[in-house]
């Protein structure tokens, strides 16, 4: 298995959001999810995942709602509200793009200069 | 931040409870899922549960992540700084009180003298518009320091009402009426306003209307508008008085209308009993030939300067002059005054030093609370250093210490500001006549913000150099490695620093209280020259306007025979020792200007200097208790002649007859003012005249300014409609009265006494001059008062504290030998060498400012002499305070000083 990945600054409300905008979750499915995506390679420590989803709820891009849980508990459900999918969008077309930059640059050889 | 954070944050707010519920309902249940997982892969439930409680931590913290997440971190924090703060307070509530109370007392001086000032300068007039409000007064030119109020005809005020920098204006007139309607006649000042009043003033009626345009019809509505203090007086404030009528001087007005009590127009010329439209002016004036006139108050056009204004009116009032050059000086200007500036002239400057003064009671009172705190804080040293050792940052232990000095100065400004609405409504009552009567204090939105900020930035003032100094992280290590606190160091200097400031600032205020009582001492023991004890001075207008009465005093002889029948009615009153004719001739304001001449000397009435004209009957002088220098009073036969003889005052004597026997001089007043038929004069009136009796100096132009040279004539020699009266009682004259208006009934059944009438010695006490100079020397010695105790407090608590500091050091000095008063030395010397410091610089600055001082405060002599006695007074305070401060330190045992923590 490859090792772990420690995520930049800013990325993990990103990938909330995504997670999210696959369906409405509680936290601890959220957190499951983005494990999951990611192949157990992101670890995320309960602490900042909180704060994280906090502050998505707290800027409008996440709404939470009380529901039943799949083991009848009562969780706090998160959706991504429509400002939310438009800054997910946003978020995601400005990464793919600075990700494709560095790669190129990084891949670049002496000849291509 | 947008509307969603917004919600979020109001509602982490404002519901607490249930926010926090929920977040550790969600920890809660993602335990739950966590730990069913666990079991799912394997583990035994006990040890799942025990994992996920560990990995997920304490739901307080999950709470804290929420609330630091939607930013209520910070006023968590601050709350908790609150909270220790105060605690903190009630655990010293010594230090608490000191703290609070010497702010409270800076706080509340401040703001009680800034409502005072927002009262009177800033927004005296409940007019509409009321900066805009002009008074056009006449400057003359060779009396520049003499304004005056002129009349316009109506033809004229409607010229004027149409120059361009003009919005509105408003024409008035006042006039003393007969109420006729009374068992006994009585006086009521009826003011008649041109008919846009209601509109001009803008002030809404407290019930009914005020005077409206409609009144003007038909030559004029009979309705009547009461003045509040009227309507309290006569009506018992009744509010059916609507459509009651009133009568005045036998014409019936229907009462329309009471106007609230801020409005009290016109305070300058009088304030008005009854308010009458212009149009019902009694016309008997106009047909014996005087064109009746209104008084002008502009009301300039929003955006006008000031200056434009005057130059577009002068030139109008230069042509009217022209018309009628009668009526105005020979040579003068127009001056717009803002409807303020009397009040402005004489009280603002004094307002503004009082205004200073509290400033300096207030920073008193923070060097007080930054003592205090420096004091404490060195005793915290410790508290502080584990709290910067357990991680606090700088930033953190400063915000708690200024949240500490912030209590104390918020806690200090309410008490300040219930004691301002106090304290400034007490400084308005006491001496009413200071103030425009339509100021009343109000505790308003300006005054709130500004006592609100004089709060916190006191806070800051005192709390910024404490907390800043103790946060420092040498300071932290040092409270860490001494248990022990030795004197010294940069706390003894700093204390030292703020004495010192707190001195000069005391001493600079008792110089100045000192000045401003001497100032009052000077006008209260000026000898006089008269005696005002026990006399009443009453006015009496004759009816001119009724041709039945006015037919009967028409002539001179018959007029002088009616007013000294009258007279005689007053003397004959039982109580009354004496009675006498003083027409316009009642001190501390008395006379008329006339140029006069001298015989055998040269010199033109005309250009030469003015003495003030007198008309008296030969009682006068001993009524008034003016006494008799040289020659003799005319007596009865020649009062009746009034030709031929005059009696000079001292001053007259020594200034124009160079202090020779005046008596057997002749002196002529040439153009003694003559408007027959409501004037009537002696055929001779302005001959020439024998001295024959010089009389001693009474103060003719204010109690404060020197005596003008006099000459006093029979009064029969110049007879206006008015006549008024001085008399002498035994015991209180106002208790009289009701028996004088019987006495003047039994003459003439509908004359009576004029609401003006008063006691001499309480009219001194009005008088603006008298009670200004009283009302500012007691509020400035209650502020030194105040800012020497809080000075001496400061001290005493800095001496005391230090002295509870060093206890185990001045143990130690003993057990070696120290003398009990080298002990009592070293606990007051950082005191006292900033005692000294402070009364050197405040006495430098005393010198520098005294003069200035002195000039703004009317206070004659410089003040130098009030600087030397305050520094010798605060020398022995401070003294004492410190000697009784440092006491104890020399009474300590050795033994138990050592064993003292």
């Amino acid at each position: 298995m490859p090792g772990r990945v420690d995520l930049p600054q800013g990325a993990l409300e990103m990938l909330i959001l995504k997670a999210t905008s696959l369906g409405p979750q509680h936290g601890y499915g959220i957190l499951l999810r983005i494990q999951q995506i990611s192949d157990e390679r992101v670890e995320i420590l309960q602490g900042s995942f909180y704060t994280a989803v906090y502050r998505l709820e707290r800027r409008g891009w996440l709404k939470g709602e009380w529901g039943e849980s799949d083991n009848n508990r009562r969780a706090k459900f998160y959706r991504v509200t429509a400002a939310g999918r438009k800054q997910l969008k946003a978020e995601t077309a400005k990464w793919t793009d600075m990700a494709g930059v560095v790669a190129a640059i990084l891949r670049a050889t002496p000849e291509e200069i | 931040m947008s509307l969603a954070s917004l919600r979020c944050w109001w509602r982490a707010v404002a519901h607490r409870g249930r926010v926090a519920a929920e977040a550790e309902e969600e920890l809660r249940s993602h335990e739950a899922a966590y730990a069913a997982d666990l079991v799912g892969q394997g583990l035994a439930p006990d040890e799942a549960a025990r994992r996920a409680r560990l990995e997920m931590g304490q739901p307080e913290t999950h709470g804290e992540r929420y609330r630091s997440a939607v930013g209520l971190r910070i006023f968590d924090e601050l709350g908790g700084d609150l909270r220790f703060g105060l605690r903190s307070l009630v655990r010293n509530p010594g230090y608490a009180a000191v703290g609070v109370l010497s702010l409270a007392l800076g706080i509340g001086a401040t703001t009680a003298m800034f409502s005072l000032m927002y009262a009177v300068l800033l927004h005296p007039f409940p007019y509409a518009g009321a900066d805009r409000i002009m008074n056009p007064v006449l400057l003359n030119q060779d009396e520049p320091l003499q304004d005056r109020w002129f009349g316009l005809t109506m033809a004229q005020y409607a010229e004027f009402g149409r120059a361009k920098s003009v919005e509105s204006l408003l024409g008035f007139d006042s006039k003393n009426e007969t109420l006729s309607d009374e068992a006994l006649p009585e006086g009521a000042l009826a003011v008649r306003l041109t008919e846009n009043a209601a509109r001009f003033f803008g002030v809404r009626p407290l019930l009914g209307r005020m005077i409206e345009p409609s009144d003007a019809l038909g030559g004029g509505q009979h309705v009547a508008v009461l003045n509040y203090r009227f309507w309290q007086k006569h009506y018992q404030g009744s509010r059916d008085v609507i459509g009651k009528t009133i009568q005045l001087d036998h014409t019936v007005y229907t009462i329309m209308g009471v106007m609230p009590r801020s409005f009290a127009f016109n305070d300058t010329l009088g304030v008005g009993d009854v308010y009458l439209p212009v149009s019902t002016y009694p016309r008997i004036a106009a047909n014996r030939g005087i064109p009746f006139s209104v008084i002008p108050w502009v009301k300039l056009k929003r955006g006008v300067a000031v200056a434009q204004a005057d130059a577009q009116l002068d030139a109008l009032v230069h042509d009217f002059a022209q018309q009628m050059p009668v009526r105005f000086p020979k040579r003068f200007h127009l001056a717009l005054q803002p409807i303020v500036v009397p009040y402005a002239q004489t009280t603002g400057r004094a307002l503004y030093l009082l205004l200073a003064g509290v400033v300096i009671l207030l920073l008193i009172g923070c060097a007080n609370g930054s003592i205090l705190f420096l004091a404490r804080g060195t005793a915290r040293q410790q508290e502080l250093a584990v709290r910067s050792a357990l991680g606090a940052s700088r930033w953190r232990i400063a915000r708690q210490l200024l949240v500490e000095a912030m209590t104390i100065s918020v806690t200090g400004a309410a008490l300040g500001v219930a004691a301002s609405y106090w304290l400034a409504r007490l400084s308005l009552e006491m001496e009413r006549s200071v103030f425009p009567p339509e100021s009343a204090i109000h505790i308003n939105l300006p005054v709130l913000s500004f006592s609100v900020a004089l709060a916190l930035l006191s806070g800051i003032l005192f709390g910024l150099a404490p907390a800043l100094r103790f946060s420092r992280a040498d300071a932290a290590t040092r409270g860490l490695q001494s248990g022990r606190r030795i004197a010294g160091g940069g706390a003894g200097r700093r204390l030292q620093m703020l004495i010192a400031a707190q001195i000069a600032l005391t001493l600079l205020l008792l110089a100045t209280a000192g000045m401003a009582a001497q100032g009052f001492l000077q006008v209260m023991h000026a000898p006089l020259g008269y005696q005002p004890k026990d006399v009443m001075q009453a006015g009496i207008l004759m009816h001119f306007e009724n041709p039945k009465v006015w037919g009967e005093i028409a002539s001179r002889e018959q007029r002088a025979a009616f007013v000294d029948r009258i007279r005689q009615s007053m003397a004959a009153v039982p109580g009354v020792l004496s009675a006498a004719v003083g027409t316009w001739a009642t001190p501390p304001y008395s006379g008329q200007e006339n140029g006069f001449q001298i015989e055998g000397q040269p010199g033109a009435a005309d250009t030469g200097p003015n003495v003030r004209v007198e008309f008296v009957s030969p009682e006068y002088f001993a009524t008034l208790g003016i006494p008799l220098l040289q020659g003799r009073v005319w007596d009865e036969a020649e009062n009746g002649r009034a030709d031929g003889v005059a009696v000079v005052n001292a001053a007259f004597a020594r200034e124009y007859l160079s202090g020779k026997a005046a008596v057997g001089h002749q002196v002529r007043i040439p153009d003694l003012a003559t408007h027959p038929p409501l004037v009537a004069a002696s055929p001779q009136s302005g001959g020439w005249r024998q001295i024959v009796g010089v009389v001693g100096d009474a103060r003719n132009d204010g109690v404060d300014r020197p005596v003008i040279p006099a000459v006093y004539l029979p009064f029969s020699t110049s007879l206006p409609p008015l006549a008024q009266y001085d008399i002498r009682t035994k015991g209180e004259p106002m208790a009289y009265l009701h028996a004088i208006r019987e006495a003047v009934a039994s003459v003439e059944a509908d004359e009576q006494v004029g609401n003006g009438a008063s006691d001499l010695e309480d009219a001194i006490r009005k008088d603006p001059l008298w009670s200004r100079e009283r009302l500012f020397s007691i509020l400035f010695g209650f502020f030194s008062a105040l800012a020497l105790l809080l000075a001496l407090v400061g001290l005493f608590s800095v001496v005391a504290w230090s002295v509870a500091q060093r206890t185990p050091e001045f143990g130690v000095r003993l057990a070696l030998g120290a003398s009990r008063g080298h002990i009592l030395w070293v606990a007051a010397r950082t005191a006292a060498i900033g005692v000294a410091l402070g009364i050197a610089a405040g006495a430098a600055a005393g010198f520098v400012l005294s003069r200035t001082l002195a000039n703004w405060i009317n206070s004659g002599s410089a003040g130098w002499a009030s600087t030397v006695e305050a520094a010798l007074l605060l020398a022995l305070c401070a003294a004492i305070a410190c000697g009784l401060a440092a006491r104890r330190a020399a009474g300590l045992h050795p033994t138990e000083a050592l064993r003292y923590e």
